[in-house]
């Protein structure tokens, strides 16, 4: 396998250079850059991010634990108040709305650790520090007898500069 | 008056350029700065050995008020630390891009702001070296904490929201840290090269990155506003006259995001003109500013209105009597310094061309922050030393242990502050630079 990348300067064009490969055939492609761009990430279209499990099952954990641990604690340790419920779930709600957004806050960072940094494998090779200032990346995988079709669409897309950065 | 509109970076490159030139060598004149600061923070620490060695006697704290100075800059700071959230996450919902530029100095004088709140209870405490007490952990007493009450609600909301702010502070960082990087190449390189964590924004990363900021801004927006509720719990369920009262909640959140408005300019204005960042912080984002400082400034005076108006209607005699003692009482001083403050002088920003005046909303942002801790020394201190029986009632003075303490906080909080302007971008980069691809596309 062969890997293209071409440079582009704004987000726009990045996104239309990466539609016009994909309609080519080539759907292994990739984009390096400085800012967010939903253009990209649709050209791109990789689908939802798992980021919203983590916060899911972050939220929902920490809502559980809440209640569990403030019930649970208030009946191993029992406090007498007139004759009232050992547990108030009024009182507890504090608590397990704090849990929920602790647990949910905390598993959305480690979803963007797993999912965006450790399992997310970028091309060290194509990068360049323009990357993260003024310049945008369109990294195409490919065959090698595919290489001089890749490098075509992407002159055409208006790359200012294409190169073969492995294969 | 300065000119209505600064220009702004024509290129992508430049806002790396312009924003990353701030993590320069700092001058003579800004190491000073921070010896000084660390001097005062120096200062509070002894007064703190010397409070801890002799106990609390040491301290104006003395039957009827228990709570002074301590509790009443928690509550300052808690509530400072709730602009930035307000800026990072609620209008980041509300697709405010006029916050690109300012959210992240604002997002950090959260971070510095409730780590200073959250020294307060401690030190308030007596017994520093007790304070995890406070949380539920096996222990062969066999007891657990009491979840009903609104101090331990406080240590998780705190808990909480110190947590949640760094995290969303860090997760805000890592591209431009990553900028930085790929820019500087001294020593700070390494530093950077293991805070950006590998991040070379790719499409995959992004789509991770994105994701996750707006669920941390859908979590942190309920946050901001049940911490400053839960804090004002501490006050409103219990029984002490003017204080036992529902309209706390809404009216300790206004307040705090009043307050953290005002800090943000504070903070802002020496920075943006001892960096030259005029193009970034420009007079809009004063301008927007100061309608927020108008919005809450009218909320909080509304409240201060309908707290007496409550007293009088209730026909209860002792919530009349707390107030009438808070108004013309032995703290009159005192909350005529908070409605003047916090109710008279921001009521020049009525105009426009007001808030557009840098000097003036500086100045009007101090006086505002003297206001606001006022507000909760006014609180704290009328409601406990007038309660139900004048037997009990006494008359509060900080001793110089209290005040020496409130200086450093002020000195901690801005020599943080100050540090972190030369280790990190004070502004967004890549935020920033989203809003100049949504020019450069004619949005």
């Amino acid at each position: 396998m062969a890997t293209v990348l071409g440079v582009l300067s704004d987000p726009k064009a990045t996104a239309a250079a990466l539609r016009s490969v994909r309609e080519a055939g080539f759907d292994e492609v990739d984009a390096y850059s400085p800012v967010p761009s939903h253009e990209i990430e649709e050209a791109v279209a990789r689908g939802p991010s798992w980021v919203r499990a983590w916060t899911l099952i972050g939220g929902l954990a920490g809502v559980c634990l809440g209640y569990l641990m403030t019930i649970w604690m208030s009946y191993d340790w029992k406090m007498v108040v007139g004759g009232k419920p050992f547990a108030s779930i009024p009182a507890y709600t504090v608590i397990a709305f704090e849990f929920t957004i602790l647990f949910g806050g905390v598993l959305t960072v480690l979803g963007l650790l797993v999912h965006g940094l450790a399992l997310s494998k970028p091309n060290g090779q194509a990068y360049r520090p323009a990357f993260s200032s003024d310049q945008f990346g369109c990294l195409v995988n490919c065959h090698g007898d595919q290489i001089a079709r890749v490098q075509e669409l992407l002159n055409q897309a208006g790359c200012s500069e294409v190169r073969v950065v492995e294969g | 008056m300065a000119a209505i509109s600064e220009a702004v970076p024509q290129t992508a490159d430049q806002y790396n350029e312009d924003i990353l030139a701030v993590l320069k060598p700092p001058s003579p004149l800004y190491v000073l700065a921070v010896l000084g600061l660390l001097g005062l923070v120096g200062a509070g620490v002894v007064a703190l050995a010397v409070q801890t060695y002799f106990g609390m006697g040491v301290t104006g704290l003395m039957h009827p008020v228990m709570w002074g100075v301590y509790i009443t800059t928690f509550v300052f700071w808690v509530g400072i630390a709730h602009a930035g959230t307000l800026i990072s996450a609620i209008l980041f919902l509300f697709r405010a891009s006029w916050r690109n530029a300012i959210n992240r100095g604002a997002e950090a004088m959260t971070v510095f702001a409730v780590i200073t709140a959250g020294l307060f209870p401690l030190i308030h405490l007596g017994r520093l070296w007790k304070f995890y007490y406070m949380f539920p952990y096996p222990n062969q007493r066999g007891l657990w904490t009491n979840f009903k009450s609104p101090l331990e609600w406080d240590v998780f909301a705190v808990g909480t929201y110190t947590i949640i702010s760094i995290l969303f502070f860090a997760v805000g960082l890592i591209p431009d840290v990553a900028a930085a990087r790929d820019r500087v190449t001294d020593w700070r390189r390494h530093l950077y090269g293991i805070l950006a964590m590998g991040w070379r924004g790719t499409s995959e990363q992004w789509r991770h990155h994105s994701r996750a900021v707006l669920h941390l801004s859908g979590l942190a927006t309920p946050l901001v506003l049940s911490v400053h509720s839960v804090v004002s719990w501490d006050f409103a369920v219990s029984l002490v006259p003017g204080w036992h009262t529902t309209i706390f909640a809404p009216y300790f959140v206004a307040g705090a995001i009043f307050s953290g408005m005002a800090m943000v300019i504070t903070v802002l204005v020496p920075v943006r003109r001892a960096f030259h960042l005029e193009s970034y912080i420009r007079l809009e984002h004063f301008d927007n500013m100061g309608k927020f400082i108008v919005l809450t400034s009218t909320i909080v005076g509304y409240s201060y209105a309908v707290e007496f108006f409550m007293a009088w209607y209730s026909a209860n005699p002792y919530e009349q009597m707390s107030f009438w003692h808070r108004a013309f009482g032995d703290y009159w001083w005192a909350t005529w310094i908070m409605i003047s403050c916090n109710i008279l002088v921001p009521l020049p920003l009525w105009i426009k061309r007001v808030r557009m005046h840098v000097p003036t909303m500086w100045v009007i942002a101090i006086f505002i922050n003297l206001g606001m801790w006022f507000e909760r020394f006014v609180i704290i201190t009328t409601g406990l030393s007038h309660e139900y029986s004048p037997a009990a009632w006494g008359y509060y003075t900080p001793s110089w242990v209290e005040l020496t303490i409130l200086a450093a906080s002020f000195a901690w909080f801005l020599m943080l502050f100050m540090i972190f302007l030369r280790l990190f971008p004070v502004i967004a980069i890549q935020e920033t630079k989203e809003l100049h691809y949504h020019r450069a596309e004619g949005h």
